[in-house]
C-alpha cells in the first residue's frame, strides 16, 4: 500500500509555529515581582445532568449512564459546600481568589455570586456552563452567542464585564480567541503551554493566554488521576519552590470546590496554603498577570 | 476514531510475528564487556518533538481525541519546547550526563535554539521522523526512503552529524521498515523492546543492523501519563531498574523523557536526583546511542551471532 503524497508534504515547516496564533519564543521572567507568584483560581462551574458527552469530553463532564445523580450531585455538592470551606480558608489568611465562573451560575446561585463578590474576588468568565464546550464543530454564530450571552450575565450580577475567560475543559474553536477579542475580553487562560503569560494575536488586536493550571490541578491529580492529597500538595510544594528558584514565573494554584473543597481535606489545604505563604509570594490576579 | 485502528492495514496476510530476530534465552549469553569495565550502559534519550495543530490523518491511527484544533493536547505538548527543554537540559548538564535525542527533524527549522544547545551539550542526534504527528503506518518503501533521506539530511545541516540512529514516530513503523533501515545504512533501531541489551537484528538483505534497548517502563510518559505516577514513584521506578540491570550487568538502562513531562516544573527535581543518584557511581558508562551501537558491532555483535547460530547454549 502507499499514502497519499500529500501525506510526506509539510506546508508548516519553517521557522514559526504551524499556526498563527503566537510566536514560538518563550517570554522573559516577570521583572514585575521577585521570586514566586502565585495566582489563586477557584472554578464556579456548573454541570447540566444532560450535558453532551462529545464532542469534546469534557473532563469532570457526566461519565456514568444517565441520569446520573452520582456525578451531578458531586459536582454540585462544590458549589454548595466545598466553595464555603474554600472561602474560610482563603479569608482566614487574608487570601484572594479568582472565581471562574458559569454564566449560568448567577441566574441559578445568587446566594453564591453575593459571596464571591463580597469578597472581592476577580471573576472571570468559564463559558455558559461545562456541557457548552467551544469548539470547531459549533458554528460560529452560535458560539459568539454563548460567548457574550455569558459576558452579560456576568456583567449584569457582578457590575462589571469580566475581562478574562477559561473554556470549558479548556476547548477552543479555531476561531475563540477572536471571539473573545471582540467581545471585549482582554485575556483567556486555556493553553498550558507556559508559566508565564504571553500574547495572541487575533482579528480584534491582542489577547494575552493565561497559564491555568491543568496538569498540576486538583481535579488532573486528585479527581483523574486519583493520587493522594499528600502526593498533590507534595507536588505542588515542589513546584512552587522551583518557580520561586526561577524567579519572576508563575504558579497557578487551582482549587476546586467539589474537589479540593471536600471535608477530608480541609487541613491539607490549610497546610498548602501555609507552606505557599512562607515562601512569601507576590500575589498576583489574572488583571495583573495580562497587563 | 480510535487511536489504534485496524482500517487501512496492508491487504493479504498480515505478519505474526516481527521476524527480525531469533529466540536468545537470557542465560548463557556472551558478556558483554563496557568501556572501563563498567557493569551497565546508560543513556539518556529525549524526545524532542512537535505535534502539529491540524496533521493529516493517516488511515490506520486516527488524529487528535477532539475536533481540530485540539488546544490542550497541542499546548500541552507545546510547553516542553517552549518552557521544559532548558530545565531538563540544565539538569543533564549539571549532571555531565549527554542526552541522544529521538528528534522530529522539523524541530530543526521550527526551534533552532533548541537543536543549537543540544549541540554545544555535545548530545547526539537521531531520527523520530519529521513530526510525531506523521505515522510511518501504510508508507509505501518509497516514501520510507524519502523520510529516511529527510532525516538524513535535515539532521546532517542542522548538527553536522550522520543519521545513526532510529525510533520510529510514536513507534509507527510498518513491516519493511527494519529492512529499509538496513539498507540504508542506519547503525541501530529502537523500534523492538524485546531485549535489556543489545542484539543482531535480521533483515532480508543481510546488511548489519543492531537492535539497543529503548523502554517504556522507564519512560516518564507511560508513567506519568498512563499510569498516573507522581514524580517520586517515577524516581524510585527509575532507580529500581538501574540496580536490577547494574547487578546484572553487561546490560542498557534506556531513560526516555520528553521535556513537556519531565520539564514541568513539579518533577524536574526527579529527574535531578536520578541523575545525581546514577552519574555518581562508578561502574557506569553514560553513553549516547551511537557509541553504544559501535561498541557492540565493534566487539560483541559477531560472538552474538555465533552463539545465536550454534542453538543458544547455556
Amino acid at each position: 500500500m502507499t499514502l497519499d503524497p500529500r501525506y510526506l508534504e509539510y506546508p508548516s515547516r519553517g521557522a514559526r509555529l504551524d499556526h498563527g496564533r503566537f510566536a514560538h519564543r518563550r517570554p522573559p521572567p516577570r521583572a514585575a515581582w521577585h521570586g514566586l507568584g502565585l495566582w489563586i483560581v477557584v472554578p464556579v462551574q456548573h454541570f447540566p445532568m444532560d450535558m453532551p458527552r462529545g464532542p469534546v469530553a469534557i473532563p469532570g463532564g457526566m461519565e456514568r449512564p444517565y441520569p446520573s445523580y452520582w456525578d451531578y450531585t458531586q459536582r454540585d455538592y462544590g458549589n454548595r459546600v466545598g466553595i464555603y470551606r474554600i472561602m474560610r480558608a482563603l479569608d482566614e489568611r487574608g487570601l484572594r481568589a479568582t472565581a471562574a465562573v458559569s454564566g449560568c451560575i448567577p441566574g441559578r446561585y445568587p446566594a453564591l455570586v453575593a459571596d464571591i463578590a463580597a469578597r472581592e474576588w476577580e471573576v472571570m468568565a468559564a463559558g455558559w456552563d461545562m456541557g457548552q464546550a467551544l469548539h470547531s464543530a459549533r458554528p460560529e454564530a452560535e458560539e459568539r452567542g454563548l460567548i457574550l450571552r455569558t459576558r452579560n450575565a456576568l456583567a449584569a450580577a457582578f457590575g462589571t464585564a469580566p475581562h478574562g475567560w477559561h473554556s470549558p475543559g479548556h476547548s477552543q474553536s479555531a476561531v475563540t480567541p477572536d471571539l473573545l477579542a471582540e467581545a471585549g475580553f482582554t485575556w483567556c487562560a486555556d493553553w498550558i503551554n507556559d508559566d508565564l503569560p504571553f500574547a495572541m494575536t487575533t482579528r480584534a488586536g491582542p489577547l494575552m493566554n493565561l497559564p491555568m493550571a491543568w496538569e498540576l490541578s486538583d481535579r488532573r491529580c486528585l479527581f483523574e488521576q486519583q493520587q493522594t492529597t499528600a502526593q498533590f500538595c507534595c507536588q505542588i510544594a515542589d513546584a512552587a519552590a522551583r518557580l520561586r528558584d526561577e524567579d519572576g514565573r508563575v504558579l497557578t494554584l487551582m482549587l476546586t470546590p467539589w474537589v479540593m473543597g471536600q471535608a477530608h481535606r480541609y487541613r491539607a489545604m490549610c497546610g498548602l496554603l501555609d507552606a505557599l505563604m512562607e515562601l512569601r509570594p507576590a500575589l498576583l490576579t489574572g488583571e495583573m498577570l495580562a497587563a | 476514531m480510535a487511536l489504534h485502528s485496524s482500517a487501512g492495514a496492508p491487504e493479504g496476510p498480515l505478519l505474526a510475528e516481527p521476524g527480525h530476530y531469533d529466540y536468545a534465552p537470557y542465560r548463557g549469553r556472551p558478556r558483554i564487556a563496557w568501556p572501563g569495565g563498567a557493569r551497565i550502559a546508560v543513556w539518556v534519550v529525549p524526545n524532542i518533538e512537535h505535534y502539529e495543530l491540524d496533521p493529516p490523518i493517516n488511515p490506520r491511527r486516527g488524529g487528535w481525541p477532539r475536533p481540530t484544533p485540539d488546544v490542550l493536547a497541542y499546548s500541552w505538548r507545546d510547553y516542553g519546547n517552549r518552557a521544559g527543554f532548558d530545565r531538563m537540559a540544565d539538569v543533564m548538564a549539571r549532571h555531565g550526563v549527554r542526552g541522544s535525542v529521538s528528534l522530529n527533524v522539523a524541530v530543526c527549522d521550527m526551534f533552532p535554539d533548541i537543536i543549537a544547545r543540544c549541540c554545544e551539550l555535545g548530545w547526539e542526534l537521531f531520527s523520530h521522523g519529521v513530526y510525531n504527528t506523521r505515522y510511518m503506518y501504510g508508507m509505501d518503501e518509497a516514501q520510507q526512503r524519502a523520510l529516511i533521506a529527510d532525516v538524513r539530511n535535515t539532521i546532517f545541516r542542522a548538527s553536522g552529524q550522520r543519521l545513526d540512529g532510529w525510533l520510529s514516530p510514536a513507534l509507527s513503523n510498518d513491516e519493511t521498515t527494519q529492512h529499509i533501515l538496513a539498507e540504508e545504512g542506519i547503525l541501530y533501531t529502537l523500534d523492538m523492546l524485546h531485549d535489556d541489551q543489545p542484539m543482531p537484528v535480521r533483515t532480508r538483505s543481510g546488511r548489519p543492523l543492531i537492535s539497543i534497548p529503548y523502554s517504556l517502563e522507564t519512560n516518564d510518559v507511560p508513567n506519568f501519563v498512563l499510569r498516573n505516577a507522581t514524580a517520586d514513584e517515577w524516581a524510585e521506578l527509575v532507580l529500581a531498574q538501574f540496580e536490577q540491570l547494574r547487578a546484572e550487568g553487561g546490560t542498557v538502562l534506556c531513560l526516555p523523557i520528553h521535556p513537556y513531562i519531565i520539564g514541568a516544573p513539579h518533577r524536574i527535581g526527579a529527574l535531578d536526583r536520578v541523575l545525581a543518584h546514577i552519574a555518581a557511581q562508578p561502574d557506569v558508562w553514560l553513553a549516547t546511542g551511537r557509541e553504544i551501537a559501535r561498541h557492540f558491532i565493534d566487539h560483541h555483535l559477531a560472538e552474538f551471532d555465533a552463539w545465536i547460530a550454534a542453538g543458544t547454549p547455556a
